[in-house]
């Protein structure tokens, strides 16, 4: 090839690259496009063709709908509430259980542990569900929120456990031969030495694990009544009416999405980095 | 490397200890919320339990596999797991492989593109899910007025078998394709630049390096995406639930997991639920051995 037609096939490839670049994004962000549009759309305008896109009057009337609702703040407190305890209770354990298995590759239950953590990731919930809704029935745990919380940690410990473990394995075991040298026993060393050299890693998993607690569904439109309900299952409920309310629909989707859009405009490069390390070194 | 520990242990014996305690709060959950549960499925699979019946329960046996096993919603119920698996990761692994090159080419904008690349898997599927089946309704749905202006008579996309199947397989990929895409990103920016700049040197063009050198070495990365995407989607509920309500039309896009569901709280077999449950227990555990091989991913 000569130089001009190679630097033709170059400006080539560099357009064919943004135009497919721009047509993915354009697919990824249209769904989330549409529901904020739907969200401030009148009634009128939802189900109008061709749609309207940006030509209608804005309106706030699908929100006041939603908050409007009967235990509607209640429902995000649960779901707040319920996303933070777990998500600790997740992290904290999965952390403890990382250290061991990155740092002692011979420790006792290891083995039994491994498989324990790959069954747990690989059955679906829904089988241990056929169990546990009499279970917890029984015990008067339906609709509890400590319930949930433990319920949610556990679905969530593999995970959170795989990318703990690839942080872990990442600091240098030199570091804490020297401060046992220097006479630390191996509680201060986990605390002054491993720890603050894994809090990035522990606020990515934090972050993921928060994600996927907040948008849980399965757990609590089976094991939660009213009392506990969280906003997957009380959007979910908005198709169980006869007539498809899209606007409050949208509006109460647009609500629970808000949290994720703030936390992954802040911690976007730490999303990307945090699954990255678990994808290839763990 | 002896060194000495406060209580004259080495520091591998030490951790060795340490560690028995440190796995104790994992396996107190593991323990309560899977193992006593999936005993708990194993042990109800040999009874007659139903819902509102009046039959006294006791052990039947075999009786609810046999009767998984002879009921065609069972097999049918495979076939669209199956189908969903095969179909899905035949979009989602060119196109996710695809988003990741480009990606990788670090053009001017790849901040951007990467962050809006990603937003389909940080969503709340629940509402991704209601926010498809609004855009796939066959009247007033955006995706057939769109269609509208390609063909005369676009599908009945959640109304009619086939045409729903697609629809999972497409709104199940458009929220893996990111993590396929992070995955693979992954992998390509730990790969070693020399052979590729090596066969550049050599005349070969980019198609014959992708195929060549940078396919080869993404096979295990690949290989840990396939694996977790089949163990999700057989895990698929969230958007089963919502974008065919349960399955539907009529048994369409029940998965062995919906049947389970629909099994157990839809028509309280509770019993037969459970045997549904271990089968599918059963069906998942290959996955182990090809995670031991492929390395570390839950």
């Amino acid at each position: 090839m000569t130089g001009p037609t190679r630097t033709l096939m170059r400006t080539l490839g560099t357009v064919a690259s943004y135009a497919a670049l721009i047509l993915a994004a354009f697919a990824a962000l249209f769904p989330l496009f549409w529901t904020i549009s739907t969200s401030v759309k009148p009634r009128a305008d939802t189900f109008v063709l061709p749609p309207r896109f940006f030509d209608f009057e804005p309106t706030l009337r699908n929100y006041e709908a939603i908050l409007a609702t009967r235990g509607f703040a209640q429902i995000y407190w649960n779901t707040l509430i319920i996303t933070a305890a777990s998500t600790a209770l997740c992290v904290a354990v999965s952390t403890l259980a990382a250290y061991a298995l990155a740092r002692s590759p011979g420790f006792r239950s290891r083995g039994a542990l491994e498989v324990g953590l790959i069954l747990t990731r690989a059955v679906p919930t829904i089988v241990l569900m056929v169990p546990l809704f009499q279970i917890i029935s029984r015990m008067g745990l339906y609709d509890n929120h400590l319930m949930l919380i433990v319920m949610y940690a556990a679905v969530n410990i593999p995970f959170a456990t795989w990318l703990m473990t690839s942080f872990v394995a990442q600091v240098p075991m030199a570091l804490e031969e020297s401060a046992a040298v220097d006479g630390a026993s191996r509680a201060s060393i986990l605390w002054f030495v491993v720890l603050p050299l894994i809090l990035p890693g522990m606020s990515a998993t934090t972050i993921f694990v928060a994600l996927l607690t907040w948008n849980e569904f399965l757990i609590p439109v089976m094991l939660a009544g009213n009392n506990a309900k969280t906003l997957p299952v009380f959007i979910a409920g908005f198709i169980s009416a006869r007539n498809l309310d899209w606007g409050p629909m949208a509006a109460a989707s647009t609500l629970a999405i808000l949290p994720i859009a703030l936390v992954t405009v802040i911690a976007q490069r730490k999303l990307v980095s945090g699954l990255s390390t678990g994808a290839v070194k763990g | 490397m002896p060194r000495a520990m406060p209580r004259g242990l080495s520091l591998e014996q030490a951790t060795r200890r340490l560690a028995v305690l440190l796995v104790l709060p994992t396996w107190v959950l593991l323990i309560l919320v899977f193992a006593l549960p999936l005993a708990g499925a194993i042990w109800l699979s040999f009874r007659n339990e139903t819902l509102g019946s009046f039959v006294t329960p006791r052990f039947i046996g075999w009786e609810n596999y046999r009767g998984a096993f002879a009921d065609p919603r069972f097999w049918e119920s495979i076939r669209t797991t199956l189908f969903f698996m095969v179909a899905g990761l035949a979009i989602q692994l060119p196109l996710g492989i695809g988003l990741a090159l480009l990606l990788h080419r670090n053009l001017r904008g790849t901040a951007f593109f990467r962050s809006a690349l990603i937003v389909p898997m940080l969503l709340t599927p629940v509402a991704v899910g209601l926010m498809w089946r609004f855009m796939l309704d066959a009247d007033f749905g955006i995706i057939n007025w769109a269609l509208r202006h390609v063909i005369d008579s676009p599908p009945n996309w959640l109304g009619a078998r086939i045409p729903a199947r697609f629809a999972v397989v497409m709104v199940d990929s458009w929220i893996s394709i990111p993590f396929v895409m992070l995955m693979v990103l992954a992998g390509l920016s730990s790969l070693p630049r020399g052979p590729a700049e090596a066969a550049a040197i050599d005349g070969a063009g980019p198609l014959a390096i992708f195929v060549f050198i940078t396919l080869p070495s993404l096979v295990p990365v690949i290989l840990v995406i396939v694996m977790i995407r089949v163990v999700d989607v057989v895990k698929l509920f969230d958007i089963l639930f919502i974008v065919t309500q349960r399955g539907g039309p009529g048994t369409a896009t029940q998965t062995l997991g919906l049947l389970t569901y629909n099994t157990g709280f839809i028509f309280f077999q509770t019993s037969r639920a459970a045997a549904l449950g271990v089968l599918l227990t059963l069906m998942v555990i290959p996955i182990y051995f090809i995670w031991r091989r492929v390395g570390r991913a839950p």
